[in-house]
């Protein structure tokens, strides 16, 4: 499912002294099944831009056509409820969003929300708490006995569960350790090598290097960049006017060659690195 | 949930925005007694003019008043509604059937539709040209008196003033819960009986726990800063009474002596 915004604005609290324009005029093609980041500094619209991918905004001028879905001012789609299913959306801090007694049946809402029966939906919860990472034996917990990385594992499920075509995810390792984080990371890798598209709200730059390929870099409200990885990072003067760090990889790299090495500075995985300068020193 | 008017601070710079909280508050209670006592329309006039005159002087605009009058329209037509029907004073005007209609009924129903209008409106009018902090410091500066028979003054002052503190952040908490559960296909507008109690109990869950857990953390905040509500301390922002502010207070009594006056005339 390919998404596409046609000159996209979104205006808070129109005719109110609070009035704020947070889209301006974007225009965007995001590729099935790509694994796209979204960056960019706090109030740039990151936020705005993907409550319209499953229209819990709508914009309050120009579309968004994802599939068959035509999203606009005047045209509000009948099956909204079809496409959150399609666009499942994490939001920051999800644990926030569990309220069931058990963890079971918080996975199961969602399913039935969207008209799986019970048994399909105890199936699902099932296969989606192992899938993050926690066994069986967690589902008849509480959800509120958990800590806060286990509990977002949970909420993460409960999307999950809905088995969306895209997946959308705002921030989605913040707060949690280093060993949460890359567990969660490796998570949406895999469910991207599945066959789903994933946009991903992230600050963290080394992600966007190791696992994202595409990225699209907001300013005040627009959209000024959309690229590969391997382009915006070579880019680094304009990333620095943004006040957004090269990843540690990267830099190392750009720091290796100024010294008189020739390394790709595209190259994203340790190992090709450690490969690279050990190709230099010995050839 | 995005036009919640009633009540929301509204900057600007205006002579109204700038009196003394305290006179606000005085002010708007004089002029809620003075409302209820029958002047005929021509006390209602007066009192219309001096609150036209109050917004024109905050550079409110109309259409916010209106926003905030809009959700109490219906309580209005329900109170006018049995005031027709129920009241049996002045002249038989009308015979429907069972039903009969008096002119008493009439006015006094149109006279509670005013009654509202005005004070709904003074009410909006002091509210989103005065900052929540500075109507606690009013209460607070009000209610000093009561010290001396050892009233919480402060407490009070520091409860309402936590209370309207968080107001605007559980508002937006409950924003985000409701999206996050619409993410999830939950629908609050529309769904059968008990999908609707399923869908507010999927709010209101996560509300409480996330209001739960903020009185704990400001709790704690306040209490590793050594909190103590009789301890002496200072001001950032002090009230002062200035020469406008002996002006509109003069107004105000003017104004409603008159009305008041007019009503025993009558």
């Amino acid at each position: 499912m390919s998404i596409t915004f046609e000159n996209v604005s979104h205006v808070y609290g129109v005719d109110t002294p609070f009035e704020f324009h947070a889209l301006k005029n974007v225009q965007l093609n995001i590729k099935n099944h790509s694994f796209t980041a979204i960056i960019g500094q706090t109030g740039s619209g990151k936020s705005t831009l993907i409550q319209h991918i499953n229209a819990l905004l709508l914009p309050t001028q120009g579309s968004i056509k994802i599939d068959d879905y035509l999203i606009s001012v005047t045209n509000k789609p009948e099956k909204l409820k079809q496409l959150r299913q399609k666009a499942g959306l994490v939001f920051q801090f999800p644990e926030y969003q569990l309220f069931e007694e058990t963890i079971e049946k918080d996975i199961m809402f969602g399913p039935l929300n969207f008209g799986k029966t019970e048994q399909e939906a105890k199936e699902i919860a099932r296969s989606m708490i192992k899938i993050v990472g926690l066994d069986e034996s967690y589902l008849d917990k509480s959800p509120f006995d958990l800590s806060g990385g286990q509990k977002r594992r949970v909420a993460i499920a409960g999307i999950l569960a809905m088995n969306p075509d895209i997946l959308i995810l705002d921030e989605p390792t913040a707060g949690l350790d280093p060993q949460g984080t890359k567990d969660m990371m490796n998570l949406f890798k895999s469910i991207h090598e599945s066959g789903k598209t994933i946009i991903i709200v992230t600050h963290d730059m080394n992600h966007v290097l190791e696992y994202c390929d595409d990225v699209i870099v907001m300013n005040h409200g627009e959209v000024e960049r959309h690229d590969t990885v391997t382009q915006i990072f070579q880019d680094s003067e304009y990333l620095n006017q943004l006040g957004i760090d090269l990843p540690m990889m990267t830099r190392f790299i750009l720091d290796l060659n100024e010294q008189g090495y020739h390394i790709d500075p595209s190259i994203n995985c340790i190992e090709d690195l450690i490969e690279a300068i050990g190709g230099e020193i010995n050839g | 949930m995005d036009n919640m008017t009633f009540g929301k601070y509204i900057p600007m710079n205006s002579i109204i925005h700038r009196l003394d909280p305290r006179l606000k508050i005085v002010t708007l209670f004089i002029f809620l007694i003075s409302v209820f006592f029958d002047a005929g329309f021509i006390g209602y006039g007066i009192l219309g003019i001096y609150v036209l005159m109050c917004a024109l002087l905050s550079k409110i605009k109309l259409s916010h008043i209106l926003k905030a009058i809009k959700p109490m329209l219906f309580m209005m037509l329900f109170l006018m509604f049995f005031n027709i029907f129920l009241l049996k004073t002045g002249d038989l005007l009308l015979v429907l059937g069972p039903v009969k209609i008096y002119s008493g009924a009439i006015l006094q129903s149109a006279y509670i539709f005013i009654r509202l209008v005005l004070i709904i409106t003074l009410t909006t009018i002091m509210t989103s040209s005065t900052k929540p902090l500075e109507l606690t410091l009013a209460i607070e500066s009000l209610l000093s008196p009561l010290k001396k028979v050892h009233f919480p003054v402060h407490e009070l002052a520091m409860m309402i003033s936590i209370a309207l503190r968080f107001i605007p952040d559980l508002l937006d908490e409950a924003k985000r819960i409701m999206k996050a559960q619409a993410s999830r296909g939950v629908d609050f507008n529309e769904g059968t009986f008990t999908e609707k109690i399923k869908s507010i109990i999927s709010l209101i869950i996560p509300l409480f726990i996330s209001a739960f857990q903020r009185a704990e953390d400001l709790a704690n905040a306040m209490e590793s800063r050594n909190y103590n509500p009789e301890a002496r301390r200072t001001r950032y922002q002090i009230l002062t009474w200035n020469l406008s502010d002996t002006v509109a207070l003069a107004v105000t009594l003017l104004v409603c002596f008159v009305v008041i006056v007019m009503s025993f005339l009558i």
